[in-house]
C-alpha cells in the first residue's frame, strides 16, 4: 500500500519539477491592462481560511493564500503537486508526513511587517493550523484537525476549559524540524491526509497580521498566492490584484483529455500569473449574470441550471452561441445527490423485509432521469455510485438494482401487503395509516426535488407529507436523525473514494452521515475497507459496500451535476477543474481588455 | 413646537420597546436554532454547545433581552454571524447604494404622478379620466415588480444596449448616471401607477374643500385654482405620504438592488434572511422602525410648518 | 338589508345598493368577481380542474391557441439522453483499473456500452433488464439482497406498463411538467383567491374587535391597543414579513393566511376604532345604556351595523392586497405547498421561463389575476363610493 501512494506522489512531483527551476529563474510581468472580470452567485462572507466556510470566500482564498499542496491542473482523476512545499514524504505507513517548505516565498506586503520582507517558514503552517482549532474561531473545519493531528483535540479540551487557545503551545503532531521543514504526525495512519492539507482551509497566515488585525482578520487577506486583495466593497465587488513579490508559477502540464492539446500549445511554458487584475462582481440573478456575459461585461461565468436551455444544447453550446466565440468547460461536479431514507426511522427504518421493500419501493419508483431533464435542464448527470466521476474510486459501469421500475415498485408494495385503503393511500401492513415526511429547503430546487416526489408517491399511492425547513433547521434535524427522508447531496472535499464512503458509516452519524444510514453489514465492510489505500482491492470492498446499500434501501445514488463554465473567445487555457476552486490562476488573456467605463 | 418633539420621543419610548419585544420573541421563541448554521457540515454536540455559548443563546431569557437592549442603547449590534461584519457597517455601507436609486425614483415618481393625477383630477369624471383611472388600476393589479425588471433588462439594457446590464462602481457620479439610470427608469414605471391614484384622491379631497369654492366664487379661473390654492395644499399630504414611506421603500427595492447588483441594504436584508443571519434583521428591523417613526413625527412637523392652521397635539 | 324596518327613510344600505347598481363599470366588475368567486367553488369541489396535476402534454408544449413557435418546441424536446460515462472522458490516461471493471461488468452483467442508467426513461419502462435481481452472487463479492428471491418472483409475472402518450401542444400550452396551463390557472385561482379573501377576514375580523373594543372603552385599553397598534405600524410591512419569514420554517396554506391575517389587521383597527370613538357618545348609545343594554351588546348589537360598511369595505380592500401579497410569499420562496398551486407559485415558476421563450404560463397566471384583481378594485372604489358619498 505503501508503494501506490509513493507512486502516486512520484508522479506528481515529476510534474511539477520543471515549473520550480523556471519559477527561480524569473519573475512573473502581469499586465495590469488585463483585467479578467467574474463573478459569483452568491456573497463572499470573509476571508479567513480558519472562519471562512463558503465555497466563493474559499475560491478567492485559493488565489491569495496558500497551503503546502494544490493539485496538478490538467490530471484526472485529481492529483496532488507542490505548491509551497514539495510532496511530502510520508512514513510510519501513513501516520506522519513531512514537508519541505521552498525557501524565499514572500508574504505580500503589510503594515503589520513594518516594512521588512516577511518569508514563509514552517512555524507559519503551524499557526495556522492551529487556528482552525481554536474554540473561539469556531471554525467549521476544526474536524479536519481534531482528532486527526496528535495533540489538537487534547488542545482544544484544554482551551474549551479555560476559554483560551494557548498558540505557544507544543502540538505533538505539528513539529517544525527547522525553518522550513514540518512534519504532521497523525492519530492514526491517514492515506488522504495530504489531500486535507491541500485545501484552501490550510492556507499560511502570518501570526503577526493575524496579531495584528484581530477580530478583522477576514478583511485583510495577507498571503503568499498570486494575488492581494485590492479593493472590497463586501457582497458586491471583490477586486484581486497581481501580488508583486510572488514567485510565479509556470504553466507547465502535460495534456491528458480531449481538448487539452490545445490549451498545451496556448500556454506551455508561460509564467503567470499575467492577468494583471481579477474583478469578481457578485451576481444574483440568473438572468443579470447572463445578460452581462452576451454584452461583454463578464470574461467568464458559472451557467446554472435554470437558463441553460438558453445557452446549451445538451452538453454542447448551442450554435448560434458558439458563433460568438463563447467557449465550454464543462465537467461533471465531484458530488453525488442521493435521497434517502433513514434506516433508523421508527416507521420506515429497521431491516425487516417489509421495510426494507418498502424503502426499495419508494427508490424504485423514482425516476431521475426525469429530475435531471426537468429540475435540472439537462444538466446533470445520472449516477449510480456513491463516487462521482472524477474521484479516486468511481467505477464508470457501475449500475445500481434500484433503477426506475414503477411496475415493480407497485408490485413489491403490493406483495408485501401495504394495501390501498378506501382513501386511495396504501397502508402499512399492519393496517396503520402510512405517511412519508418529505424534507427540503424552501428555495427554488428544493420546491422542484419536492414535487418531484409528490408524483413519485401519488404514482405509488403512498402519501407524502411536505416540510420545509431552513439549512441550520434541517442539520439540526439531522444530527438528531429526525428526518425521514430528504434529498441529500455531498460534494468532494478531496478527490478520494474515502470521503464519500464515510457518509454511510454508522459511527459518523451526527457528524458526516446526515441520512443516518445504519447497516452493520456496511460498518463490517468500511472498517476494512478505510485502513487501505486506493486500489482494486479497496474497489472491491466497495462495491459490496454500495450494493449493500442497495439492497437495504437506504438510498439511492441519483446524479451528479454538471458544472457550465462558459467564457469569452479571448480567455485563453482555461480548464474546469473538479476540485481546485481558482482555476483561473491558470489562464491568459488574449490581447488587454480595457476597463469598461 | 420643542415641546411638542420632546413628547413625541417621549412617547417613542413605549413603542420602541414595543418592537424590540416583538423582534426578541420572533428570534428567540419562533426562529431556530443558528449554531447548527455556524458550526458547518460536519460538527459535534461538544462544538455546538460551544458555540451557543458564544453566541449567549443557552443564557435565560432576560439575560439575552437585556443584552439586546443594551445593544440596542448603544447601536452596536455586535457583528454579522455569516461575515463577522460589524452591523453597524453594513447599515452604514448599503444604505448609501440604496438611496442613490431611491431618492431619484420618488422624486421623479412624484412628479410625475402629480402632474398626470393633477391632469386627470381637472378632467375629472370625464371619460379621459376613468380610462387613465382604469389603465392605472390595471398597471397595480399586474405591477409585479420582477416581470418589468426582467423584460426591462432584457430589452433596454441587453437587446438595445442603452444601459449597462448590472453593475456598480466607487464613484458617486458614475453610480447616479451610468449604473442607477435602468434601474431608476424601471423603478419609476412600477411606482407612478399607484402613485397617481393616491395623489388624484389627495388632489380631489382639496377641490371639494370650501376655500376652493369659495376662490371660484371669486372668479378666479380653474387654472389659478388648480395650481395655486388646490395643488398646494394637496402638496402636503403627498409629501407627508413620500416620507412615511422612505424607510420602508428602503427594503421594498430588493428586487431592483438584486437584479442590477446594486449593494443596497434591501438586498442585504434577502441576504441575511436566506443566512438566517439573524443579528442583521434584528438590527435592520429595529433602525427601520425607528427610522418610520422619527420620519413620521418629521412629516407632522413639515405639516404644521406649511399649514399653521393644523393643530400639534 | 341589515336596516332596521321600521325607518321612513331608506337605510344606508339601501341607498349604497342603489348607488352601486347605477354604477355600470361597478356592476360589471361585480359581476367579474362573482364569476371568479363560482370559479374558486367549482376547483374547490372538484368539479372543474380536478385534474390539473395530470401531465397530458410534453413539457412546455406551446399554446396552440397563438401558433406554436418552433424555437420553444426545440427547447423543450432537445433533451439531450445521459451518454454513457467513460465516453464523456476518453482522455489518454489509462484506466488503471480497466481489467477490474471489465471483470465486474461481466460478473454485473452491465451492458458493454456500460453507461449509467441512460435507457430508462419517458415512455415503457423495461423490466427484463440486464440485471438479475435474484442471484447478485458476484464471485468473491458476498453480499446476498434480502429480498432478492420475492423481487424474481414479482418480476416473472409482473408486465411492462406503458405510460399514456402525451400530446405536444395544448390550447394554452403546458408547463415544464406537461400540466396543462389554463387547469392550473382555475385551480391557482381557488388557491389565490381563498388564500386573499381567508386573510382579509381574518384581518378584518381582528382589526375590527381591536378596533371597537379600543374605542368603545377608551382609558388603558385603548392606550394598550394603541400602543400594541402602534408596534406593528412601525415596522415596515414587508420588513415584518421578512422577519417572519426569517423564523418560520412549515409553509402550509394556513401558515400564509396567519402570516398575512397577523400583520395586516392595523388599517381595519384604526378605521373602526375611530368610528367607536364617534358613536359611543351618540346619543342612541345612551338610549341603549338606558334601557340596560351591556357593554357587548351596546358595542356589537348597537353600534356595529352603523360601523359595518366601513368592515365591509376593508374586507374587500384587503383581499386585493392579499392576493398581491402572496405572490410576493411565493417569489420569496415562502409560498404554497407543492401540491397546492396559486398564481403566486406560478408566477415564481415563470420567473425564469421568460427569458427562455415560454411565456404562456407567465400570461395566463398574470392575465386571470389581472382581471380578477382590476375588477375587485373597480368594484371596491365604487363600493367606498357608494357607501360613504361624502368621498367623491
Amino acid at each position: 500500500m505503501k508503494a501506490t501512494i509513493k507512486h502516486l506522489l512520484v508522479c506528481a512531483a515529476i510534474i511539477t519539477t520543471t515549473s520550480t527551476t523556471a519559477a527561480i529563474a524569473a519573475k512573473p510581468t502581469p499586465d495590469m491592462n488585463k483585467v479578467f472580470h467574474y463573478q459569483f452567485p452568491v456573497a463572499e462572507t470573509g476571508f479567513d481560511p480558519a472562519q471562512a466556510n463558503d465555497l466563493y470566500s474559499n475560491t478567492v482564498m485559493e488565489a491569495l493564500f496558500e497551503p503546502m499542496l494544490t493539485y496538478d491542473y490538467l490530471a484526472r482523476p485529481s492529483k496532488l503537486a507542490p505548491r509551497t512545499a514539495d510532496l511530502p514524504v510520508m512514513s510510519e505507513a501513513g501516520k506522519v508526513y513531512t514537508f519541505k517548505i521552498r525557501p524565499g516565498t514572500l508574504f505580500t506586503d503589510d503594515p503589520a511587517f513594518k516594512g521588512k520582507p516577511r518569508e514563509l517558514v514552517a512555524e507559519d503552517y503551524i499557526f495556522s493550523i492551529k487556528r482552525l482549532a481554536d474554540p473561539k474561531l469556531h471554525s467549521q473545519w476544526r474536524y479536519l484537525v481534531e482528532g486527526k493531528i496528535l495533540g489538537i483535540a487534547e488542545a482544544i479540551k484544554t482551551a474549551t476549559k479555560s476559554g483560551k487557545f494557548d498558540y505557544n503551545q507544543k502540538i505533538a503532531g505539528l513539529e517544525a524540524l527547522d525553518k522550513y521543514t514540518l512534519k504532521v504526525t497523525l492519530e492514526a495512519p491517514d492515506f488522504n491526509y495530504p489531500y486535507i492539507l491541500a485545501m484552501p482551509t490550510f492556507g499560511a497566515l502570518a501570526r503577526e497580521v493575524v496579531e495584528h488585525y484581530g477580530i478583522d482578520i477576514p478583511a485583510h487577506p495577507v498571503g503568499t498566492g498570486p494575488y492581494r486583495l485590492d479593493k472590497w466593497a463586501r457582497s458586491s465587488l471583490i477586486s484581486l490584484i497581481a501580488n508583486p513579490v510572488y514567485r510565479g508559477h509556470v504553466w507547465s502540464y502535460t495534456a491528458q483529455e480531449k481538448g487539452d492539446e490545445e490549451l498545451v500549445k496556448a500556454m506551455q511554458g508561460k509564467l503567470l500569473p499575467t492577468v494583471g487584475r481579477i474583478e469578481i462582481a457578485i451576481m444574483e440573478e440568473d438572468q443579470a449574470r447572463l445578460l452581462a456575459f452576451q454584452s461583454g461585461e463578464l470574461d467568464m461565468f458559472q451557467l446554472e441550471g435554470p437558463l441553460a436551455p438558453k445557452v446549451m444544447d445538451g452538453a454542447v453550446l448551442k450554435p448560434e452561441f458558439a458563433a460568438t466565440g463563447a467557449k465550454l468547460s464543462r465537467i461533471i461536479d465531484p458530488e453525488i445527490q442521493y435521497p434517502y431514507l433513514s434506516t433508523r426511522d421508527p416507521t420506515i427504518g429497521g431491516m425487516s423485509k417489509e421495510r426494507i421493500a418498502l424503502r426499495r419501493a419508494i427508490f424504485l419508483a423514482y425516476d431521475d432521469t426525469e429530475e435531471i431533464r426537468i429540475v435540472h435542464n439537462s444538466q446533470a448527470e445520472a449516477l449510480d455510485y456513491p463516487i462521482p466521476p472524477g474521484v479516486v474510486g468511481y467505477l464508470p459501469g457501475y449500475r445500481s438494482v434500484n433503477r426506475t421500475n414503477l411496475p415493480l415498485a407497485k408490485a413489491l408494495l403490493d406483495k408485501f401487503g401495504y394495501k390501498v385503503g378506501a382513501d386511495g393511500f396504501r397502508t402499512t401492513p399492519q393496517g396503520k395509516p402510512l405517511v412519508i415526511k418529505y424534507t427540503s429547503r424552501p428555495d427554488s430546487l428544493g420546491r422542484q426535488q419536492e414535487e418531484m416526489w409528490q408524483k413519485t408517491f401519488n404514482a405509488i399511492k403512498i402519501r407524502m407529507e411536505s416540510d420545509k425547513k431552513k439549512f441550520p433547521e434541517i442539520l439540526k434535524a439531522e444530527k438528531a436523525c429526525q428526518l425521514q427522508m430528504r434529498t441529500n447531496r455531498w460534494i468532494a472535499d478531496f478527490p478520494d473514494g474515502d470521503n464519500f464512503m464515510q457518509l454511510f458509516y454508522s459511527k459518523n452519524i451526527g457528524q458526516s452521515n446526515n441520512s443516518c444510514t445504519d447497516v452493520p453489514e456496511y460498518d463490517a465492510l468500511y472498517e476494512k475497507a478505510m485502513v487501505m489505500p486506493a486500489g482494486p482491492e479497496r474497489d472491491k470492498l466497495y462495491v459490496d459496500m454500495a450494493r449493500v446499500l442497495e439492497y437495504y434501501g437506504a438510498h439511492r445514488i441519483s446524479m451528479a451535476r454538471a458544472r457550465n463554465m462558459v467564457m469569452q473567445s479571448h480567455v485563453m487555457g482555461y480548464k474546469k477543474h473538479p476540485i481546485l476552486l481558482a482555476d483561473w490562476l491558470y489562464i491568459d488573456m488574449e490581447k488587454p481588455k480595457g476597463e469598461k467605463q | 413646537m420643542s415641546s411638542f418633539i420632546l413628547r413625541r420621543l417621549w412617547q417613542m419610548i413605549p413603542t420602541m420597546l414595543g418592537v424590540v419585544l416583538l423582534v426578541f420573541f420572533l428570534f428567540s421563541f419562533v426562529g431556530g436554532d443558528p449554531a447548527y448554521l455556524l458550526a458547518g457540515k460536519i460538527s459535534n454536540k461538544e462544538q455546538i454547545e460551544n458555540i451557543r455559548t458564544q453566541l449567549g443563546i443557552n443564557q435565560p431569557y432576560y439575560v439575552q433581552l437585556w443584552i439586546f437592549i443594551k445593544q440596542i442603547l448603544t447601536g452596536d449590534f455586535g457583528v454579522s454571524w455569516a461575515t463577522n461584519e460589524p452591523v453597524s457597517h453594513i447599515i452604514a455601507t448599503r444604505i448609501g447604494p440604496s438611496l442613490t436609486v431611491l431618492i431619484p425614483i420618488m422624486i421623479i415618481e412624484a412628479v410625475l404622478a402629480v402632474l398626470v393625477a393633477l391632469g386627470v383630477a381637472y378632467v375629472r369624471g370625464s371619460l379621459t379620466d376613468r380610462a387613465i383611472m382604469v389603465i392605472c388600476t390595471v398597471a397595480m393589479s399586474v405591477s409585479l415588480l420582477v416581470y418589468i425588471i426582467i423584460v426591462g433588462q432584457y430589452v433596454l439594457a441587453y437587446q438595445f444596449g442603452w444601459f449597462p446590464v448590472q453593475g456598480w462602481g466607487e464613484s458617486f457620479s458614475e453610480n447616479l448616471f451610468h449604473y442607477s439610470l435602468l434601474p431608476i427608469l424601471l423603478g419609476v414605471a412600477v411606482g407612478i401607477a399607484p402613485n397617481t391614484r393616491l395623489y388624484r384622491t389627495f388632489i380631489l379631497d382639496e377641490i371639494n374643500q370650501d376655500y376652493v369654492r369659495t376662490a371660484r366664487a371669486k372668479g378666479l379661473s380653474e387654472h389659478k385654482v388648480m395650481l395655486k390654492h388646490v395643488l398646494r395644499n394637496a402638496l402636503i399630504p403627498i409629501i407627508t405620504n413620500l416620507m412615511i414611506y422612505l424607510p420602508s421603500l428602503l427594503i421594498g427595492h430588493f428586487l431592483i438592488e438584486r437584479f442590477f447588483s446594486i449593494p443596497g441594504i434591501g438586498r442585504e436584508v434577502i441576504l441575511a434572511v436566506e443566512r438566517s443571519d439573524f443579528p442583521v434583521i434584528k438590527a435592520i428591523t429595529v433602525y427601520v422602525a425607528a427610522a418610520t417613526m422619527l420620519s413620521n413625527l418629521a412629516a407632522d412637523l413639515l405639516y404644521k410648518a406649511v399649514d399653521p392652521r393644523v393643530q400639534l397635539k | 338589508m341589515t336596516a332596521p324596518q321600521y325607518q321612513a327613510s331608506p337605510g344606508l344600505w339601501t341607498l349604497a345598493w342603489r348607488r352601486l347598481i347605477a354604477d355600470r363599470l361597478a356592476m360589471i366588475s361585480l359581476v367579474v368577481v362573482m364569476a371568479f368567486f363560482a370559479l374558486m367553488v367549482a376547483s374547490g369541489t372538484g368539479l372543474i380542474a380536478a385534474k390539473w396535476a395530470d401531465e397530458v402534454a410534453v413539457g412546455y408544449a406551446p399554446p396552440s391557441l397563438f401558433g406554436t413557435p418552433a424555437t420553444a418546441v426545440k427547447n423543450a424536446t432537445s433533451v439531450s439522453t445521459t451518454e454513457p460515462a467513460e465516453n464523456l472522458y476518453p482522455g489518454t490516461v489509462k484506466d488503471p483499473l480497466a481489467d477490474e471493471i471489465a471483470e465486474l461488468k461481466v460478473q454485473l452483467g452491465a451492458q458493454p456500452g456500460g453507461g449509467a442508467k441512460s435507457s430508462v426513461g419517458a415512455g415503457s419502462t423495461p423490466l427484463n433488464d440486464e440485471i438479475d435481481y435474484k442471484d447478485l452472487d458476484l464471485g468473491d463479492l458476498k453480499v446476498v439482497d434480502p429480498i432478492g428471491a420475492e423481487l424474481a418472483e414479482i418480476l416473472a409475472t409482473t408486465t411492462a406498463a406503458v405510460e399514456k402518450p402525451r400530446v405536444d401542444s395544448l390550447p394554452f400550452g403546458a408547463d415544464k411538467w406537461g400540466h396543462d396551463v389554463i387547469l392550473k390557472v382555475i385551480k391557482g385561482s381557488e388557491t389565490s383567491i381563498f388564500v386573499g379573501l381567508a386573510a382579509a377576514l381574518v384581518a378584518t375580523i381582528i382589526g375590527t374587535i381591536l378596533g371597537a373594543v379600543s374605542g368603545y372603552y377608551g382609558g388603558w385599553i385603548d392606550d394598550f391597543l394603541n400602543w400594541f397598534y402602534s408596534i406593528f405600524t412601525a415596522i415596515p410591512y414587508l420588513l415584518l414579513i421578512l422577519a417572519i419569514a426569517a423564523v418560520l420554517n412549515q409553509k402550509g396554506v394556513t401558515t400564509i393566511v396567519m402570516i398575512l391575517g397577523l400583520t395586516g389587521w392595523t388599517g381595519v383597527y384604526r378605521l373602526v376604532r375611530a368610528e367607536y370613538i364617534k358613536h359611543s357618545t351618540r346619543e342612541y348609545v345612551q338610549a341603549a345604556d338606558a334601557i340596560g343594554a351591556s357593554n357587548m351588546r351596546r358595542m356589537f348589537i348597537h353600534i356595529f351595523p352603523n360601523v359595518s360598511h366601513i368592515s365591509l369595505v376593508q374586507l374587500s380592500v384587503h383581499t386585493v392586497g392579499f392576493i398581491k401579497s402572496e405572490v410576493i410569499l411565493s417569489f420569496l420562496g415562502f409560498g404554497v405547498p407543492v401540491d397546492k398551486v396559486s398564481w403566486g407559485s406560478m408566477l415564481g415558476e415563470a420567473q425564469n421561463e421568460l427569458i427562455l421563450g415560454y411565456w404562456w404560463q407567465l400570461a395566463a397566471a398574470t392575465i386571470a389575476m389581472a382581471i380578477l384583481v382590476t375588477a375587485f378594485s373597480m368594484f371596491t372604489d365604487a363600493l367606498r363610493d357608494a357607501l360613504d358619498p361624502k368621498i367623491k
